[in-house]
């Protein structure tokens, strides 16, 4: 051996980035493997960072101080705060990145943190003594000892491209799959499935005219907001050139090509086992499933201010590459596009998240952290929220830091939500962050994503003095503006007079106005978040009847919640317990009984006669 | 908290004697107490009723000392017909053993004592039905369903409760629950996919939508009122001056002597209870002391009674006596803020007044008793015929007025002035008042909602 880390995190794509981010930022050695350099966050799919509640994990993995709202604010090259006209609670940022960009973004970053070392290579066979892990042997090579090993490999365990009836083993188009760390993750004895994902081809941005294409009506075209709205709350404002995207419509030509070459395609022809996403079907899937739908949205859009590709956003197919550009010329105003790489379907294996405890660390082996798509998600944001979560918590087991470690409510981040549903629920299809999944919406707002977690980030160690400072200031603000609102007094349409905060409590009051007309003079402003200074002042006073009523009800859900279930309660000893229910149980361990109630298949009445027993007896003096 | 993997007996029937009496094993050991109880050879046919005897195997102490002595200690001592139904479908969900004895109090505690002796133990009160809902057998609403069926009063109690053991209130609730679930589904995607180009609930077809599931959340509740009244009953003072025969019309309707009559004004002195059964209704019919100025203190105190079961019952009846000269009783004035139904008495007499509106009545010869009852029904205003389930349960309604207001604010978020509230708000109180559904099932529903929405929406660009 001849290498020594507290942290190894394999693969460097978002979820492997945070991680690494976190453990050093705890004071871990962190060693960061991946097979190269230039592929550090890279975006395989839509080269876009967030959309509605992907926005949220992004504003929440920026308030515990990581990286991707940095990343995506700097490299950005079109932004749009998804419905800006519903209320506070689902304002949801989005925007095109510059792949390239941001990918040379992360790794400068990383280069720049003392702590983390690339290790470059292929990550093989996973050491353990005495469950624990100990190190990792590279494929062909050294192995290096280390305390905690996180595992982001994404779509690359035991990973199958797809394009029509050509397949080849890879993690992405062109790159290699992992066998070997299949093979020694399979030997632990995890429940294992398989997912499928896609993507669309790319066409050549300089075989398409643009601008006739506009004129002519074929395209519609796509605007960013102005000024845009920053990911981060570290960010200065933004004052950059967006670039424009695209919108057309598929029609009956498209319609007709696809089911004349079904039997071509992988996904229908029994070719692909895996389960793909529903919320991102494949044309395939659209056009079969949705027979009366007459055309769906395409939308075209550049990888990179200067990239020669244009990605299209709506059609990801796993067609043959001959298919694929008929389809591409049956696109109106596409007629003489030139593909430059084909859309494919990659088939992948991933660990039921079932088997992992809150912190992501598995039960079967401690010291082993798993980390994005191996745990069944999709999306860049949903892979670095976890890696944050992950790397946290690596670098703690890495110290033996007496059970510290971070873990998040569902009432508290869209993070709590995420990982509650994956320990609790295991994965039947990709798993998409959806702002319905959080009950709490109301209260888990992208203006407040700071005032929740910052805090925490700063008692785990991940929110550095720089941010803290901001962000005192910032909270300092917000309390000061919410005492100018009740003492400031403003005269009503009727003439009389009342506290500006009594005002604001009508739809048709806005406090942007209130503060461009200088009626409340007193009110204070940041220099970059302004937007989200009044936001957060704003829904606390409009909605607090709806923010108080969420409280109350959090308030009774956490008597479920706060009833915790020893890590080594004998499930199978409760009298009146149903097989199945007890199997479910062993398996998920769920740490409250209301996590146990969220367990598919586990039924309130179960739930009850577990709560008495758990109650009672604590395991070791149960008797059966 | 008891144990519920054991196996538990009970008489089933009711303490006393009577033609036949059933005890009931519920377990894992009922098929081996059968065995080891029943002179049948065999095992018993599942669901078929065998007639058999009974003998009390000498249970083994353990001790290897002599068997317990009993006067049953051996031999068949009773004819019974056993049925033993296999789990999952018996009425608990587990192996159950019903054995139909002769009603007998001796023998039918000789027979559970006898089952203890084979493993069994003494079911707590309400343990068989805890295990048909822990079982999965019935939900929570069957549970208590099954409570009230026992002890219904009167057929229409036994109609309610069999209404909602049958599960006529399970379903009713689990349509609104649907129409509702399938609203949120279609706000929730206007909410999380608002790139996809089209309004999923337009927002008059919401406010709409929300004042249908309103219209049956709100029949519910009125059906609830009349469900009360099924469950709790009524209550019916009777009131009048002294001597005008109260406690005569008292016991034509109870139909017996349970109040002393006399020709002395004031005999009654304390409140007279009696629960009755009219036209289906339980009634509590109360005689009470004759309204009127007196000195003696024992008499007051009635005076005073009287006026307060006055003040909770459901309905009065005035009672006046049309032999004699009419009455003009401050006091009776006073009751015009009550429900009220005047019954003139004594039409066995010659009359000395009339009163079109009032009741006439003998409780001496019953003549008149029949249209009483017609009208006190008829005043109480419970339409009791309507086929609907009615909610008798106060933990129902609760959880449905939970749900109806948690509508009425989505309702109104969904007409605010200066336009409609977003979504999200209004899925907060929608989201409210499924929960609130569900629990009066005690379940959650397993229906996964994006899976709803995914299934009738294309999503995703």
């Amino acid at each position: 051996m001849n290498s020594s880390f507290d942290v190894i995190v394999i693969g460097a794509g978002h979820a492997g980035c945070e991680a690494a981010h976190a453990a050093a930022r705890l004071g871990a050695h962190v060693g960061l493997c991946t097979l190269s350099t230039d592929t550090v966050a890279h975006m395989p799919c839509n080269p876009a960072i967030g959309g509605t509640a992907k926005g949220h994990l992004v504003r929440e993995i920026d308030a515990l101080g990581g990286l991707m709202g940095l990343a995506i604010d700097a490299t950005g090259i079109q932004f749009k705060l998804l419905n800006r006209s519903r209320g506070p609670a689902v304002w949801s940022p989005r925007a095109q990145a510059d792949k390239k960009v941001y990918g040379r973004w992360m790794k400068a970053t990383l280069d720049g943190s003392p702590n983390v070392e690339w290790l470059i290579g292929r990550a093989g066979r996973i050491l353990v003594e005495h469950g624990r892990v100990v190190g990792l042997a590279l494929e062909g090579g050294d192995a290096c000892v280390c305390r905690s090993l996180v595992i982001t490999t994404g779509t690359f365990l035991n990973g199958l491209v797809h394009i029509g009836p050509e397949q080849h083993p890879a993690g992405r188009a062109g790159e290699p799959p992992s066998r070997d760390l299949a093979e020694s993750l399979k030997s632990f004895g995890f429940e294992w499935g398989r997912l499928k994902t896609g993507t669309p081809p790319r066409l050549d941005r300089a075989s398409i005219d643009f601008d006739r294409r506009v004129a002519d009506g074929r395209f519609i075209v796509e605007r960013g907001d102005s000024p845009p709205v920053p990911f981060s709350f570290a960010s200065a404002p933004i004052d950059r050139a967006q670039v424009d995207c695209y919108l057309l419509h598929t029609n009956d030509r498209v319609r007709d090509l696809v089911r004349a070459n079904l039997d071509r395609s992988p996904l229908f022809n029994g070719q692909i086992q895996g389960i793909g996403p529903r919320y991102c079907p494949s044309l395939e899937d659209k056009i079969v499933r949705f027979p009366d739908k007459e055309r769906h949205q395409i939308f075209l859009e550049p990888e990179g201010v200067n990239a020669p590709e244009i990605y299209v956003n709506g059609f990801s197919m796993s067609m043959p590459r001959d298919v694929q550009e008929k389809l591409v010329h049956a696109l109106p105003g596409l007629e003489d596009a030139v593909l430059l790489r084909p859309g494919y379907a990659v088939e992948y294996d991933f660990i039921q998240p079932t088997e992992l405890t809150r912190r992501l660390e598995t039960k079967r082996v401690s010291g082993l952290f798993l980390a994005g798509q191996i745990n069944g998600t999709s999306g860049y944001e949903e892979a670095a929220a976890q890696g944050l979560v992950a790397g946290a918590n690596a670098a703690y087991a890495a110290r033996d830091s007496d059970g510290a470690g971070l873990e998040l409510r569902r009432d508290e981040a869209y993070i709590g939500v995420l990982i509650d549903d994956l320990i609790t629920k295991g994965c039947l299809e990709p798993y998409r962050m959806f702002t319905s999944r959080a009950e709490h919406r109301l209260l888990l707002r992208i203006d407040n994503a700071d005032l929740r977690l910052t805090p925490r980030g700063r008692d785990a160690g991940l929110v550095d003095d720089h941010r803290w400072e901001r962000f005192s200031a910032r909270k300092g603000r917000y309390e000061r503006n919410l005492d100018v609102l009740d003492t400031t007094m403003l005269r009503t349409a009727s003439g009389a007079r009342l506290p500006a905060s009594q005002l604001l409590r009508q739809p048709e009051t806005r406090l942007a106005d209130l503060v461009r007309q200088k009626q409340v003079p007193l009110f204070e402003l940041g220099s970059s978040d302004a937007s989200f200074d009044i936001a957060s002042v704003e829904t606390a006073l409009k909605y607090e009847g709806y923010l108080r009523r969420q409280m109350s009800e959090i308030e009774r859900a956490r008597r479920n919640e706060h009833r915790r279930i020893p890590s080594d309660f004998p499930f199978e000893r409760v009298p009146g317990l149903s097989r199945e229910v007890v199997q479910r149980l062993r398996h998920v361990r769920p740490d409250t009984l209301g996590q146990a109630l969220r367990i598919p298949g586990v039924t309130p009445a179960a739930v009850a006669v577990l709560g008495a027993f758990v109650g009672r007896l604590s395991a070791p003096a149960f008797n059966s | 908290m008891f144990s519920v993997s054991d196996t538990i007996v009970a008489i089933a029937t009711p303490s006393g004697r009577g033609g036949i009496g059933v005890v009931r094993v519920s377990g894992s050991e009922a098929a081996s107490i059968a065995r080891r109880l029943l002179t049948h050879r065999g095992a018993l046919e599942p669901r078929y009723a065998t007639r058999t005897k009974i003998r009390l195997t000498a249970p083994d102490r353990g001790d290897g000392g002599p068997p317990a002595r009993s006067a049953f200690a051996t031999g068949a001592f009773d004819h019974v017909v056993a049925t033993y139904f296999p789990a999952p479908a018996s009425y608990t969900g587990d192996d159950v053993l019903e054995l139909s004895a002769h009603g007998s109090p001796v023998v039918l505690h000789a027979i559970v004592m006898a089952a203890v002796a084979c493993g069994a133990r003494l079911a707590e009160p309400g343990e068989f039905t805890l295990r048909a809902f822990l079982n999965g057998r019935i939900d929570l609403m069957q549970a208590e369903a099954v409570a009230d069926l026992i002890d219904a009063a009167t057929p229409l109690q036994a109609r309610a409760a069999f209404d909602q053991l049958d599960g006529t209130l399970t379903r009713a609730i689990a349509a609104i629950d649907a129409t509702l679930f399938d609203l949120i589904a279609r706000l929730e995607a206007s909410v999380d996919f608002p790139g996809e180009g089209y309004h999923f609930v337009e927002p008059a077809a919401l406010a709409h939508a929300i004042d249908e599931l309103r219209a049956r959340t709100e029949a519910l509740l009125t059906d609830a009122r009349r469900g009360r009244l099924i469950r709790e009953g009524l209550q019916i003072a009777i009131v009048g001056e002294p001597n005008v025969g109260k406690s005569s019309l008292f016991n034509a309707l109870v139909g017996s002597s349970r109040a002393i009559v006399t020709d002395v004004p004031g005999t009654t002195r304390d409140l007279i209870t009696e629960v009755v059964d009219v036209d289906g209704l339980r009634v509590t019919l109360v005689d009470t002391a004759g309204l009127r100025d007196t000195q003696d203190p024992v008499e007051i105190e009635g005076v005073e009674r009287s006026r307060q079961a006055v003040a909770v019952s459901d309905l009065i009846l005035v009672i006046v006596d049309r032999s004699q000269a009419r009455p003009a009783l401050d006091e009776i004035r006073q009751l015009s803020g009550y429900k009220r139904l005047i019954v003139s008495n004594k039409t066995d007499l010659p009359a000395a007044w009339d009163d079109p509106d009032a009741v006439g009545v003998s409780a001496r010869t019953g003549a008149g008793l029949e249209e009483l009852r017609r009208r006190i029904v008829e005043a109480l205003d419970v339409d009791l015929l309507r086929d609907r389930p009615a909610i008798t349960n106060i933990r129902h309604i609760t959880l449905v007025e939970r749900a109806h207001q948690a509508l009425g604010r989505a309702r109104a978020a969904a007409l605010a002035e200066g336009g409609a509230m977003s979504e999200e708000f209004i899925l907060a109180d929608l989201s409210v008042a499924r929960e609130a559904l569900e629990e009066i099932s005690g379940r959650r529903a397993p229906e996964d909602l994006l899976a709803h929405i995914f299934s009738r929406f294309c999503i995703g660009k």
